[in-house]
């Protein structure tokens, strides 16, 4: 069992950043680990500064720019898993001999995300860096919790992995626009996560979106792990003790790790009997 | 069979064709060409909302929403369009037939910008409608000039980056996304350029969607005028130049790369 | 005056510059793939140009239909200078190229052949009429409003057919039309450009090819070309009369115990192509006379060489490359 775990984890992870880390071109470099997520996080720079009054709490810009800053990883994680088996399955034309080797798919994904979070590790170091040293953004990395930082990391991308197994899958079945799903649903999650913005100040009906999803719960705990004391100012999860939001995160990552599971098994045999393995979608 | 300008006319009619109709059977652009920026337009509008932002605010942040429908067309439809006709064979086909390529390039804008049009409607209008934005229209005729100028000039910029992506094969993946956040982000797509300070909004001017929003903003806010960057005149002025530079600058480098595939060969050959 | 050639070149040479690898510092270097190419195709001429992959076709055709300039002479079409007067050339002119995708995946058969009409000036009656005779022609009336994307590789590449005569073209260009297609549907394509050409005496056909069949069955004249050379031309049935005179035989032999490297020894063999296979091996001979086969049939039992198969056979295309090259087509493009 863990042999051939091993066996799939290690070359899927091997591939993926053969794949991901182009690190021989420094415009794709450059490009996809500085330029775009700087570019995206000063978009909020300027807004805060557009209105930012005296009155305004100094906490909140911390807030959205972490939030913003870690985001990257879902969209790495969870919608770059449903990339590369698109990637596979058109691009290099290879899913179906992974199909027929003896290896589990969902592992395979598994060490692909693996690889998209290494390079999204580098964007993501990169804004906070920017954020610190030039957009003033009140983290002290002396001061930080970097324990609790590394477990709320490890758990959530685990959690972003198994979200990612779960779209992969059902991209798997589509054969109009599969490649926008991934993005689309990071992009409709950064509404209901609180990344930006305190979740309370959604509609009351959208509300309990934002508190099933994982990543509300990830994003505060490493938000505590960084910005310490500071973070205890929006009231969201206030109530909440760390040790209950590692609680929630876990049950949430066990939870979405059945489900991907079981949803994998649901798709794969949709995608066989549609004849989607080697399928070529529709532009 | 018709020659000169009437061959010029049928050749843009045909090339917007697959833009205006064919676009449309793809029914998943409802999803996403319009829920999903709307979703991005609604979590800048919670962002404002948690700053305790001006009402005028968000209505910024709609009227960027929408007009993302254009950038994102310019970018991934007009720009890197041309190297996907290489990629398919249509380059070949277009270069080789009686019409010009210029008539190809305006077709692909004037079908773009129809149906993008109706795309960036649909944000507008349910951006206004979901978070109640009080749009105050002080000049029609001018927001008219406005748009119809911005677009002109914004098209005209997407045939010349036509034309120029053509050199860079692959690349054009790359280059496209270099050119998404960091120009919502220069553009002042979500806030008002002013807040760059007179030489960055200067040099971000460039983009005509910059000056277009920023004069969209002046006519259509009752705080716009005060978060101009410079007077809407001017800025039409400005918007009026970019529009003859950008089209002639595409007609010449237009030429030159007809020129180029023909002397090297590589532009239109796919095994190469 | 319509001119008498409507295709005509006069030492026409194509040099692409291509940049070397890493170790060669990325210089660049000159790769030759047309020279000295000297050509008369008479109106009204089904001409092919056979070769194998490589060999500079797809680069004369690519001069010819203006879309890449001669490095050195020149090229007529319809009488106009491709280089000079490429707007004078196009009106009268069309391509098909086999195994490519072109037209809009997004749009219906239909749509995409009048788009590509519009860009030649047709008016809408005549575009409507084309499309329908053509369409019913080629077996695609049914799918006429089918999206492109939902044809298979054989129905697009019919679809592709009809846009490049859809327009009438004066001299059309067929570069390997019916790559990537499978038995039926090339068939298919072949009885088409052939009742094409037979309605339409005036206009000329160019057909690249690499099927030595294909060129035979449909061309009034080929030009054998390899390594951007036109080695010969003349009529499918002159080039293989050249070869009347000698006689040819293909033997399947089982084991061949490196006896092949003796052959071109042999008196009386002019020229021999070995194919290994499995557990036997091809031999493709080309002898001065009939006489000369006793001298192989010794060479084989001499080196213990079962002899399967022998068959005295009449001079294809093929051996006619092999005369003029020193090597079968295949052998050609693994070199090449």
């Amino acid at each position: 069992m863990l042999r051939a775990f091993q066996r799939t984890f290690f070359p899927a992870a091997w591939l993926g950043w053969q794949v991901e880390s182009n690190w021989t071109d420094p415009l794709i470099f450059f490009v996809f680990s500085a330029l775009k997520p700087i570019a995206s996080v000063m978009i909020l720079v300027f807004m805060f500064n557009a209105v930012s009054r005296s009155g305004t709490d100094p906490a909140l810009y911390a807030y959205i720019y972490l939030g913003n800053a870690l985001y990257i990883y879902v969209g790495a994680i969870m919608a770059g898993t449903s990339y590369s088996i698109l990637d596979d399955r058109e691009r290099y034309r290879a899913l179906k001999y992974l199909y027929i080797a003896p290896i589990s798919i969902p592992v395979y994904l598994l060490g692909r995300a693996m690889a998209r979070f290494m390079t999204g590790t580098l964007a993501v170091g990169i804004t906070i860096a920017a954020g610190i040293v030039f957009f003033k953004v009140p983290i002290h990395p002396m001061r930080a919790n970097w324990p609790m930082f590394f477990a709320a990391l490890a758990l959530g991308v685990l959690c972003l992995a198994a979200m990612g197994i779960i779209l992969g899958s059902i991209t798997l079945t589509l054969r109009s626009e599969p490649w926008f799903l991934g993005e689309s649903v990071a992009s409709a999650l950064y509404l209901f996560s609180g990344a930006i913005f305190p979740i309370t100040l959604l509609p009351a009906t959208l509300q309990p979106i934002g508190f099933l999803m994982p990543m509300t719960y990830w994003l505060e705990l490493m938000r505590r792990a960084l910005l310490g004391s500071g973070s205890a100012s929006f009231p969201t999860l206030a109530a909440y003790s760390n040790a209950s939001l590692f609680g929630i995160l876990a049950a949430l990552t066990l939870g979405f790790g059945l489900l991907a599971f079981i949803l994998h098994r649901l798709f794969d045999r949709i995608a066989r009997d549609k004849g989607m393995i080697d399928a070529q979608s529709n532009f | 069979m018709d020659r000169g300008w009437r061959l010029f006319l049928r050749t843009i009619v045909a090339r917007a064709y697959p833009r205006v109709v064919g676009q449309q059977r793809q029914r998943t652009w409802i999803f996403f060409e319009t829920f999903l920026p709307f979703v991005a337009v609604s979590a800048y509008v919670f962002v404002y909302r948690a700053l305790n932002a001006p009402a005028d605010y968000i209505g910024f942040v709609v009227m960027g929403g929408a007009m993302t429908a254009f950038w994102l067309n310019i970018i991934w439809s007009m720009s890197a369009q041309m190297y996907w006709e290489k990629d398919n064979g249509n380059l070949a086909l277009y270069i080789m037939a009686p019409n010009s390529l210029m008539a190809i390039l305006l077709g692909m804008a004037i079908g773009g910008m129809f149906a993008t049009s109706l795309r960036a409607a649909v944000i507008l209008i349910l951006g206004t409608w979901v978070f109640q934005v009080p749009f105050v229209v002080s000049s029609p005729a001018q927001l008219f000039a406005v748009f119809l100028l911005t677009m002109t000039a914004l098209y005209g910029m997407g045939m010349l980056f036509a034309s120029l992506f053509l050199l860079f094969g692959r690349d054009v993946w790359q280059m496209n996304t270099m050119l998404q956040e960091p120009v919502y982000f220069l553009s002042g797509f979500y806030f008002p350029v002013k807040s760059f300070g007179f030489a960055v909004a200067l040099a971000a001017s460039i983009v005509p969607m910059t000056l277009g929003m920023d004069a969209m903003r002046q006519l259509t806010f009752s705080s716009g005028p005060s978060i101009g960057f410079l007077r809407v005149r001017v800025e039409i002025a400005v918007l009026a130049v970019l529009s003859i530079v950008f089209i002639t600058a595409a007609k010449y480098w237009l030429d030159r790369m007809e020129r180029l595939a023909i002397q090297e060969g590589t532009l239109t050959d796919r095994r190469r | 005056m319509k001119p008498e050639f409507a295709i005509h070149t006069e030492h026409l040479g194509r040099i692409y510059k291509v940049r070397g690898n890493r170790r060669e510092k990325r210089q660049l270097k000159e790769r030759v793939a047309l020279r000295d190419v000297n050509l008369q195709v008479p109106r009204g001429e089904f001409f092919g140009l056979l070769g194998p992959n490589g060999a500079g076709k797809t680069s004369l055709i690519k001069i010819l239909v203006t879309l890449l300039a001669p490095t050195t002479g020149r090229a007529l079409v319809a009488g106009h200078d491709v280089a000079k007067y490429p707007q004078s050339v196009r009106p009268l002119i069309n391509m098909v190229s086999g195994g490519e995708s072109s037209g809009y995946g997004l749009l219906t058969v239909r749509e995409n052949l009048w788009l590509f009409a519009q860009f030649y000036g047709m008016d809408y009656r005549t575009t409507r009429t084309r499309i329908d005779e053509l369409l019913e022609i080629v077996g695609l009336k049914d799918r006429a409003n089918t999206k492109t994307s939902d044809l298979s590789t054989g129905l697009r590449q019919k679809m592709n057919i009809v846009r490049g005569f859809l327009t009438d073209p004066h001299v059309i260009f067929l570069d390997e039309p019916t790559l990537g297609l499978d038995v039926g549907a090339s068939r298919d394509v072949r009885q088409f450009i052939r009742n094409w050409a037979a309605a339409k005496p005036e206009r000329t056909v160019l057909l690249t090819t690499h099927y030595m069949a294909e060129a035979d069955e449909l061309c009034d004249r080929v030009a054998i070309i390899n390594a951007g050379k036109v080695l010969d031309c003349d009529s499918p049935a002159n080039l293989k009369r050249r070869l009347q005179r000698e006689a040819i035989f293909h033997l399947e032999v089982s084991p061949l115990n490196g006896v092949v490297h003796g052959f071109e020894h042999l008196p009386g063999v002019r020229k021999f192509v070995h194919t290994p296979g499995d557990g036997k091996s091809e031999l493709e001979l080309i002898l001065e006379s009939d006489d000369a086969i006793g001298g192989v049939i010794n060479t084989l039992t001499t080196h213990r060489a079962r002899i399967l198969n022998l068959q005295k056979r009449e001079p294809t295309l093929e051996d006619v490359f092999v005369d003029l090259v020193g090597m079968s087509l295949a052998e050609a493009e693994k070199n090449g």
